[in-house]
């Protein structure tokens, strides 16, 4: 084809496309776009996928009402960020080129943490779909939101729980290989230890290691024998770990948090009875929660694997509200809206983020494997005094 | 407690050494290294899952799992390798990450990117004691098998024609099709015994974690490769040598080092490879016709 031909070609599409592009931008003059950088693929897609479902749920909702705050219809772009972190911050950044206001991010603190550190600048207000870790909002800045329960938070719950029960001794199993699995059980005992109960060993272990039996044989040998195993192990090593600990005839109980409700664990059966974990709600008959289940189910064609998909639904209602405070679809006057949130009335109970450094003040719900199933023991708000800082 | 962990370190080792012959069996035929190895495994792992949930008795769903992984190997081996026959080793390297991926995005996408659940028979999460000291099901099943695995295929590489014709191949490719025997069968035995022990290895594997993945089969067959290399590269009892050496030293630091180096336990083994590469470049028993991939 000719250079000047295939130029007035060029010209001839774009002038034809131009005009596409803005009929459709008066059409729907208040469009937001919120990008969702989210893993589809790799280890962190079995907890952004349920949660990514319940946000798609809650924006194909509000889109039929005529979008957040009844006028700024949602598209939302998804981009897959094959759980790596490097390819997390070259999609956040196609997002952003995209026009996106609003980011949401994976379910762990290190890819959020470069998405943040584009749309930081920018201004545009982050949130993580389930990420947990409290250092992520102080590693970021003001834009950045966790959504789920802090994994201090989700900590103390369960130490409260564990002192209340007796326990004493305990044994921290942690890897340092992301910053849930390296914090969460330092954090509970930290809890344990202020109120009495002592740390007697501590071990760790790679993510994706093979053999527990090394630190298993060490458990055993410990003069002190603890009566409670802490770890935020989870999916494949959580099974992994407790496999070879019965197996090891070590038949001590093992607490965890949130990552290990899931299918997955629950489908160990009696391998797991007696776990404790924790979820960022549970629905009581009668209950919000409950009503969402069933939508939930009705839409998707399946139940809700965990608590990530109302917590990603909860998502799209705090996005809701923000804006109608907002009046706008300023990026940043959502940033401060979400801010200054107070007592939200989600689907799991009450959310504030006013007065903390952006990770939600959110009800936490304590659940115990029994039989293959997760019974409730209790929902709880810890005292704000024996949360311990990120 | 001393006792214990060389239990531990011996079972470990013993997974190493099935995963690391598998490898080398392929490399001393074809001299490639065939990372999608660790997916044969996964593979095995799904029709061990698949096999339970349809019904089939515990030691049944065994053998349709490890015969999966083999016939797999095979299929592999005529889908994807037979037509890059006498490719340069880049390529057929290239290959096999190409086949490893893909099987990997076809599991997340056709199954589940999350793990699902295998329910182990009651008898193996058990454990019998001596006195003070008890051993895990589990972990005696690993030794026995690997032991008895490793007797097997020397056995068979010992007494059996086409077993002789893949240690001659192993020698000097073109003599063995110079005396009649056809490059595809051997080829073909290759990737069989090699799908035989991925699956067996899998077994184990699933028996200690209770769960099958997608990406399962990464951290093995990344294990496999450096335990073959330590070995030397082709060399089958050099493979073996190599799994038992890493499990032995992965062991060893888990238990001895203090919680604050613990973190850098990889980073340690994997310096004690390259000693180990420095004072014998060709490995511990080094193959008898030396290729390098």
């Amino acid at each position: 084809m000719p250079k000047l031909y295939r130029l007035h070609r060029a010209a001839l599409y774009a002038a034809v496309f131009g005009t596409t592009v803005a009929i459709v931008s008066t059409a729907s003059a208040e469009e937001i776009i919120i990008g969702a950088a989210t893993a589809q693929t790799g280890g962190l897609a079995p907890y952004d996928q349920p949660a990514l479902a319940g946000l798609r749920m809650a924006l194909d909702e509000l889109n039929a009402k005529g979008g957040l705050a009844g006028k700024y219809t949602v598209k939302l772009i998804i981009k897959d960020t094959r759980s790596d972190t490097a390819q997390t911050a070259t999609v956040a950044q196609e997002l952003i080129d995209a026009g996106a206001k609003i980011m949401i991010t994976p379910c762990d603190a290190d890819p959020s943490i470069s998405a943040g550190q584009l749309t930081q600048p920018l201004g545009i207000p982050t949130l993580t779909l389930c990420g947990s870790a409290p250092v992520l909002t102080a590693a970021v800045g003001d834009v950045m939101f966790g959504t789920y329960p802090a994994d201090n938070v989700q900590a103390t719950a369960v130490a409260d729980f564990a002192v209340a029960e007796g326990k004493k001794k305990v044994f921290l199993l942690t890897s340092p290989d992301s910053t849930y699995t390296a914090n969460l059980p330092e954090y509970f005992g930290k809890v344990f230890e202020k109120k009495g109960g002592a740390v007697v060993g501590r071990g760790t272990f790679t993510m994706g290691q093979p053999d527990f039996s090394a630190e298993i044989t060490n458990i055993k040998a410990l003069a002190d024998q603890p009566d409670l195993i802490m770890t935020a192990a989870y999916e494949p090593d959580f099974p992994a770990f407790i496999q070879q600990l019965r197996g090891a005839g070590v038949t001590i109980p093992v607490y965890g948090a949130d990552a290990i409700g899931t299918p997955t664990i629950k489908g160990l059966g009696k391998l797991v009875d007696g776990v404790v974990y924790t979820a960022a709600g549970y629905a009581e008959p009668g209950s919000k929660l409950e009503a969402f289940n069933a939508a939930f189910t009705k839409s998707a064609g399946h139940a809700p694997e965990s608590t990530y998909e109302v917590n990603g639904y909860e998502i799209g209602l705090i996005l809701d509200q923000a804006v109608k405070t907002a009046g706008s679809d300023d990026p940043k006057a959502i940033r401060d809206a979400i801010a200054g949130l107070k007592d939200f009335d989600g689907i799991t109970g009450k959310i504030t983020y006013a007065g903390t450094d952006r990770m939600p003040l959110r009800p936490v719900a304590l659940m115990r494997y029994e039989g293959g199933e997760g019974k409730h023991i209790q929902t709880m708000i810890p005292a704000a005094a024996d949360v311990p800082a990120p | 407690m001393i006792a214990q962990q060389i239990i531990n370190a011996v079972s470990l080792g013993g997974v190493y050494a099935l995963l690391a012959l598998g490898l080398a069996i392929v490399f001393s035929i074809v001299g490639l290294i065939n990372f999608a190895h660790g997916e044969l495994m996964t593979l095995s792992g799904y029709a061990l899952l698949a096999a339970l949930v349809f019904g089939l008795p515990f030691p049944a769903a065994v053998l349709v799992a490890v015969s999966c992984g083999a016939l797999a190997a095979i299929a592999m081996e005529r889908v994807a390798f037979r037509p890059m026959r006498g490719a340069s080793v880049t390529s057929l390297l290239l290959t096999s990450f190409a086949v490893s991926s893909l099987l990997k995005v076809v599991f997340q996408n056709g199954i589940s990117a999350r793990p699902q659940a295998v329910a182990m028979p009651s008898w193996m999460t058990g454990a019998f004691s001596f006195g003070d000291f008890t051993i895990g099901v589990g972990p005696s099943i690993s030794i026995v098998v690997s032991a008895l695995a490793l007797i097997a295929l020397e056995l068979f590489l010992r007494r059996t024609v086409i077993g002789t014709a893949m240690r001659a191949a192993a020698e000097d490719f073109n003599v063995v099709r110079l005396m009649g025997i056809p490059a595809s069968r051997i080829i073909a035995t290759a990737f069989l015994l090699s799908g035989l022990l991925a699956g067996l290895a899998a077994m184990l594997w699933v028996a200690q974690r209770a769960s099958v993945d997608p990406l399962m089969g990464f951290t093995p067959v990344l294990k496999a490769f450096i335990a073959a290399v330590v070995g030397g590269l082709g060399s089958l009892p050099g493979a073996v040598a190599g799994g038992f050496l890493l499990g032995i030293i992965e062991v060893l630091l888990q238990a001895t080092l203090p919680a604050a180096v613990a973190p850098y336990r990889d980073a340690i083994v994997l310096s004690g490879v390259i000693a180990v590469l420095l004072v014998r470049p060709q490995g511990l028993i080094p193959a008898v016709r030396v290729q390098r991939s």
